[in-house]
């Protein structure tokens, strides 16, 4: 909320800037952002003196303009002024633009004074009138000052302008206690308690309050105790609504409010200036000689101030006078019984109505006022009287009229002082370092916390006042405590007191992740990262991650952001898009992130609600484009699936999983993939797949390109890595020898098959099989395709013989002709 | 014998060559199975016996010549090779076209955060996503109708029971109350929601971490200790940092904290907005009602949480302006990061 500078030194003196003011505040937990100077008058009359007009002669040649000499004051002697206002005449004492000054039209567009020259006669400034300089509204002529002011008197001076300082509090939701000027003034005080300079936070006297007469009054009837626990009112006859005095209009303007007329600011100038939300009814409009204050029954139809009609729930509170409900209460007036200008007897409330009520209220009916921010976080009941008698006493003096009786004082249980307990090694303990007794008793005083010690001598017993519905327990003593003394004054030492903490899986976990992120960082690849909210339409109609099994948002913000991802491909088929379009095609892309599922068939329990949601964790890799840009070394390369597959592997690798104990299984093409391998355990358990995406989707996407795509179950890779270790190995006494085969195969036998069956053929010599080429094409019979393999052989005791080697190469070349029809070529 | 020995000792010390090819057909002549050693070699059985001596010798000291001589000759050739190669040897061509990628800022910050606290002794904690009421609001102490689950738009999936995205990494510190004794001492990354419509300035996913410690004896002063020097460890040794009383459910006291801006060294700049700090984090003692509602005996421990948007401390180390940067995966934008850590 805004606080004007001088409307808090109303209530507290100090000698703080505005600057510094904001940093007092800021330091004690009320965060003051900007503080901006505001001027009552825009341009702050700066430019403008008094003159006092010597000689006046009509203009020659108009028939409407004056010649003036003005004396402003100036050491060189009067200027000539052309004034064409019919009311200036010599010895006037007047308001003079001098030449230079900025003056404001009234739609706010600004002009300079300038010298000029008007049907031949030179003019040195202007004698303004009121709407002029924005000191009134009138344009009836000039002003004409009827007291003797000295010519050359500053404008400002003589309307005696000051400027004020507007400091923007952003208050925390606890902190409704400092949600109006005085409660600012109160907390400023503990500052200044404790800064040695002692002030106290006063509020204006209400001692003049009386009755004016007894009769006349309305009784008040509250029927629900829990949601209205105080209700004050007060009934005035024969006011005269008309405009505030500038004074009030200045409070309430300085810190951005709108003035409307005497009662409204009043009770605006109470609620912002202490914090009290008062409210004021048309006596005429009750039509009864009682206010009720009840609820209504559930569907009642109200009409608020903004015109709009609304259906009350029978949780709603209302003030209600003869022909209903006129005010939701502690929220928004009615349209019929506020205030208007022909008002003349008014019903005044101030009351104390329960927080919680009142936010639902707000709630239900999506309003939030000035009066419902204060009374949902909880306002001061032991305010209410007092705020009740300073309204009646402002409003006698700005609108008249008779208070009729003292107030009405609806209180049947008074809301007592909070009681907490503090222990003193309690606090120092929390703390982590002792505050001196006398300090912490300071404190507590200033911030009007009644304290009485025990005999224990390490208790206190605490009264916290009403207007702190955030202080409960000592902790939150504590905090109030700690606020004052300064949370920066708790000094940090070299030593950290620290209980030993060991690895766990998830650290583990977090470093593979690392690793791997590093290979593939090194590898080329960019990390790319993308949201997890993501558009329904990507599973519209997609048979591998049905749109049922998408986590969906009660509350999207929009179509596209409106379910929860279950693969990260689409996030990253964005990305590509959108570099594709900026003419980066060939892109290496890696994120790991989780996905979401919902599973239709599981039921949210209250004991468990999340029991129908799962989340997972990937690593997704993208390739598309080339290899590389290509220069004179190496010419650019398109990248292949094989490209995928390598660093796949390598990824699998580094994890330390054995590729013996990896199936990598090629399946039918889907809905995603063109074609596809997953990736699983030898036991069956999945860690993934990769494959060629779809072109329809890649169209679907704005992708014209082929891209490569795996999604590794990056948690099942992990609980299966932290398994592993390195493990060291003699190295082997001898030398391995390679053996090359060319093959023609039929087009359907694939290297999987080709291995398994060199495998199967010679167990203990294998150490490694290699495609090293392929031939598909012309000179070979149709239906036929070649691969080159290198056989690697090796005995780890003792050298090969050739002999040996001869006939493992027949009995692997006998194998491959028996059971997959390949011929050497 | 003698003679021809001597006869090619004399021709041997001319011989010269300037290829390798040479050198080759040189030791092919001489020093081959049938080149003229060999030859000598064979016609040496049949000298007399009393000459063998002096022969023997000769020959030896012939063979021994050739060999260095031949040896000498193949070292130069190679040795002129190498200087002439290197001559032609353009070394300001382009390297090889061998991409580096790249790491994303934000991990890059969030290792960075998570190994200054490991070095303090915090493990890292998980939790999911997809939470429930109790985890996130509950059970830190926002009450039913508390306003402060206003500061905070809720992306919701269900509602009675309560499911939603979690609006900070605070619900990782209840499920791991729930489960551990104490001491506890970890830090929680993770991503969050907050149902506001996407900005320059604000985003409906960003990533927190969070950080907890709970155990006998904690106090506000250890929270100072750990955050000076987290900071410092951040944003370097001479970074200051400056605390504020502030509000959350779950803590108390609370406070924010600010660090000297380290652009202008706390003199003042736009960056700051010329107040010479810069917000960065949010943190206090755990509230004993948070304590309690996860099983932990709230007279026996105390303990502190603090928590940090990645993207804001990004920010500050990177001057990123728009966060919808950090999800567009521009390659340009990325490849920024390439020497980042």
């Amino acid at each position: 909320m805004n606080i004007s500078y001088k409307w808090l030194r109303d209530y507290i003196d100090f000698d703080l800037s505005a600057e510094r003011l904001a940093e007092a505040l800021t330091s004690i937990g009320l965060e003051t952002g900007s503080v901006e100077e505001v001027e009552s008058i825009r341009g702050g009359l700066r430019g403008l003196v008094i003159g006092k007009v010597l000689t006046c002669v009509d203009h020659p040649d108009s028939d409407h303009l004056h010649i003036t000499t003005v004396d402003i004051g100036d050491a060189n002697g009067p200027v000539q002024i052309v004034c064409g206002a019919p009311n200036v005449a010599a010895g006037q004492t007047v308001v003079v633009a001098t030449i230079g000054t900025v003056l404001y039209t009234p739609d706010g567009k600004e002009f300079t004074i300038k010298k000029g020259r008007m049907r031949g006669q030179d003019s040195f400034g202007m004698i303004c009138a009121e709407d002029e300089i924005g000191v009134g509204n009138s344009h009836d002529g000039i002003i004409v000052i009827h007291e003797d002011v000295k010519p050359g008197t500053p404008a400002a001076e003589y309307y005696k302008l000051t400027s004020d300082h507007v400091l923007e509090v952003d208050l925390t939701p606890n902190r409704v206690d400092a949600a109006s000027h005085y409660g600012v003034a109160r907390d400023l005080s503990a500052w200044l308690c404790t800064h040695d300079r002692p002030a106290k936070a006063n509020k204006p006297n209400i001692d003049a309050f009386k009755a004016d007469r007894n009769d006349g009054g309305l009784e008040v009837e509250v029927m629900n105790t829990e949601a209205c626990p105080r209700y004050c009112g007060l009934t005035i006859r024969g006011v005269k609504v008309s405009e505030s005095p500038e004074w009030l209009k200045e409070r309430l303007t300085s810190i951005g409010q709108r003035p409307i007329n005497n009662i409204v600011d009043i009770t605006n100038y109470i609620l912002l200036g202490l914090g009290q939300p008062l409210h004021c009814f048309d006596l005429s409009q009750i039509k009864a000689d009682k206010v009720t204050v009840k609820t209504v029954a559930e569907g009642t139809p109200f009409v608020t101030l903004d015109g709009i009609e609304r259906k009350l729930s029978e949780k709603d509170l209302m003030i209600c006078g003869g022909d209903g409900p006129m005010c939701i209460a502690g929220v928004f007036g009615g349209l019929n019984s506020g205030v208007t200008e022909s008002t003349t007897d008014i019903f005044l409330e101030s009351a104390y109505f329960n927080p919680t009520w009142v936010r639902k209220t707000a709630r239900r009916h999506g309003l939030s006022t000035d009066a419902s921010f204060r009374y949902e976080r909880g306002t001061d009941p032991n305010i209410c009287l007092y705020a009740i008698k300073l309204a009646a006493l402002l409003v006698k003096e700005l609108a008249g009229g008779e208070i009729c009786g003292e107030p009405v004082d609806i209180y049947p249980e008074t809301i007592a002082p909070y009681p907490v307990t503090l222990s003193y090694s309690k606090l120092n303990a929390l703390v982590g370092k002792e505050i001196p007794k006398d300090t912490v008793n300071s404190i507590l005083a200033s911030l009007e916390i009644k304290s009485t010690e025990r005999p224990s001598n390490d208790e206190i017993c605490l009264e916290v006042p009403t207007y702190r519905v955030d202080v409960r327990r000592p902790c939150d003593v504590i905090e109030d405590i700690l606020r004052i003394y300064g949370y920066n004054n708790i000094a940090a030492g070299d030593q950290l007191h620290a209980s030993l903490s060991f690895q766990t899986p998830t650290d583990a976990a977090d470093d593979l992740l690392r690793t791997i992120s590093e290979q593939l960082s090194a590898t080329g690849f960019n990390e790319i990262l993308n949201n997890s909210l993501s558009s329904t339409s990507y599973y519209e109609g997609v048979n591998r991650w049905p749109a049922d099994n998408c986590v969906r948002l009660l509350n999207p913000l929009s179509n596209d952001l409106s379910v929860m991802r279950q693969t990260l491909l689409f996030g990253g088929l964005e990305s590509i898009s959108h570099n594709i379009n900026r003419k980066n095609s060939n892109l290496r892309f890696y994120e790991s992130g989780n996905v979401y599922f919902f599973n239709p068939e599981e039921v949210s329990t209250k004991e468990q609600p999340l029991r129908p949601f799962k989340e997972e964790s990937r690593l997704a890799l993208w390739i598309t484009g080339d290899m590389n840009e290509g220069n004179w070394a190496y010419s650019a390369r398109p990248s292949t699936f094989f490209d995928l597959k390598a660093v796949v592997s390598n990824v699998i690798a580094r994890l330390g999983l054995n590729t013996r104990e990896i199936a990598l299984n090629v399946t039918e093409p889907d809905d995603v993939y063109e074609n596809q391998m997953t990736i699983s355990t030898r036991s069956g358990k999945r860690l993934g797949t990769m494959g060629v995406l779809s072109l329809s989707l890649l169209r679907k996407m704005g992708i014209k390109q082929p891209v490569f795509y795996a999604e590794l179950d990056w948690s099942a890779l992990v609980s299966l890595a932290l398994k592993r270790n390195a493990e060291f190995t003699p190295l082997p006494r001898t030398m391995p020898v390679r053996r090359d085969l060319a093959l023609l195969i039929d087009s359907s036998v694939t290297m999987e098959m080709i291995e398994q069956t060199v495998r199967s053929a010679e167990k203990r010599l294998l150490k490694n099989i290699e495609l090293f080429d392929v031939y598909e094409g012309k000179n070979l019979p149709a239906g036929k395709k070649s691969y080159a393999i290198a056989i690697t052989l090796q005995d780890d005791e003792k050298t090969l013989q050739d002999k040996q080697i001869d006939a493992v190469m027949q009995k692997v070349t006998l194998s491959l002709e028996k059971r997959l029809g390949a011929s050497l070529r | 014998m003698l003679e021809k020995i001597e006869q090619l000792k004399e021709q041997i010390s001319k011989l010269s060559a300037t290829t390798a090819e040479e050198v080759e057909a040189l030791r092919i002549k001489y020093l081959s199975k049938k080149g003229e050693i060999s030859t000598l070699m064979n016609e040496f059985r049949t000298v007399p016996a009393e000459s063998k001596k002096a022969v023997g010798q000769a020959l030896n000291e012939l063979k021994t010549q050739l060999t260095d001589h031949i040896a000498n000759l193949r070292e130069q050739v190679e040795n002129n090779l190498h200087s002439e190669d290197a001559n032609s040897l353009d070394m300001t061509r382009t390297a090889a076209p061998i991409t580096l990628g790249s790491r994303h800022p934000i991990s890059i910050v969030r290792e960075q955060i998570i190994s200054i606290f490991r070095r303090l002794g915090f493990s890292i904690a998980e939790g999911p996503e997809i939470e429930d009421d109790w985890h996130v609001f509950s059970a830190l102490n926002f009450a039913p109708d508390h306003p402060a689950r206003d500061m905070q738009d809720t992306f919701f999936i269900q509602r009675e029971p309560d499911v939603l995205l979690r609006t900070h990494t605070s619900s990782v510190q209840t499920r791991v109350m729930e489960k551990q004794e104490p001491p506890i001492r970890i830090i929680c990354p993770g991503r969050v929601y907050r149902n506001e419509a996407v900005s320059a300035r604000a985003h409906c996913f960003f990533h927190q971490v969070e950080a907890l410690y709970i155990d006998e004896h904690v106090s506000f002063a250890d929270l100072r200790q750990t955050l000076l020097y987290f900071a410092r460890e951040m944003f370097g040794n001479e970074t200051q940092i400056r605390l504020r009383p502030s509000y959350f459910p779950f803590t108390e006291p609370s406070a924010e904290m600010d660090i000297s801006c380290h652009l202008c060294g706390g003199k003042g700049c736009n960056f700051c907005k010329h107040t010479g700090w810069v917000e960065i984090l949010g943190c206090g003692m755990v509230d004993p009602n948070v304590l309690e509602s996860c099983g932990i005996d709230s007279k026996k421990y105390s303990g502190f949480a603090l928590g940090m948007g990645i993207e804001r401390i990004t920010n500050l180390k990177y001057r990123v302006k728009d966060l919808r940067m950090f999800s567009e995966n521009d390659v340009r934008f990325l490849e920024e990061f390439t020497a980042a850590r």
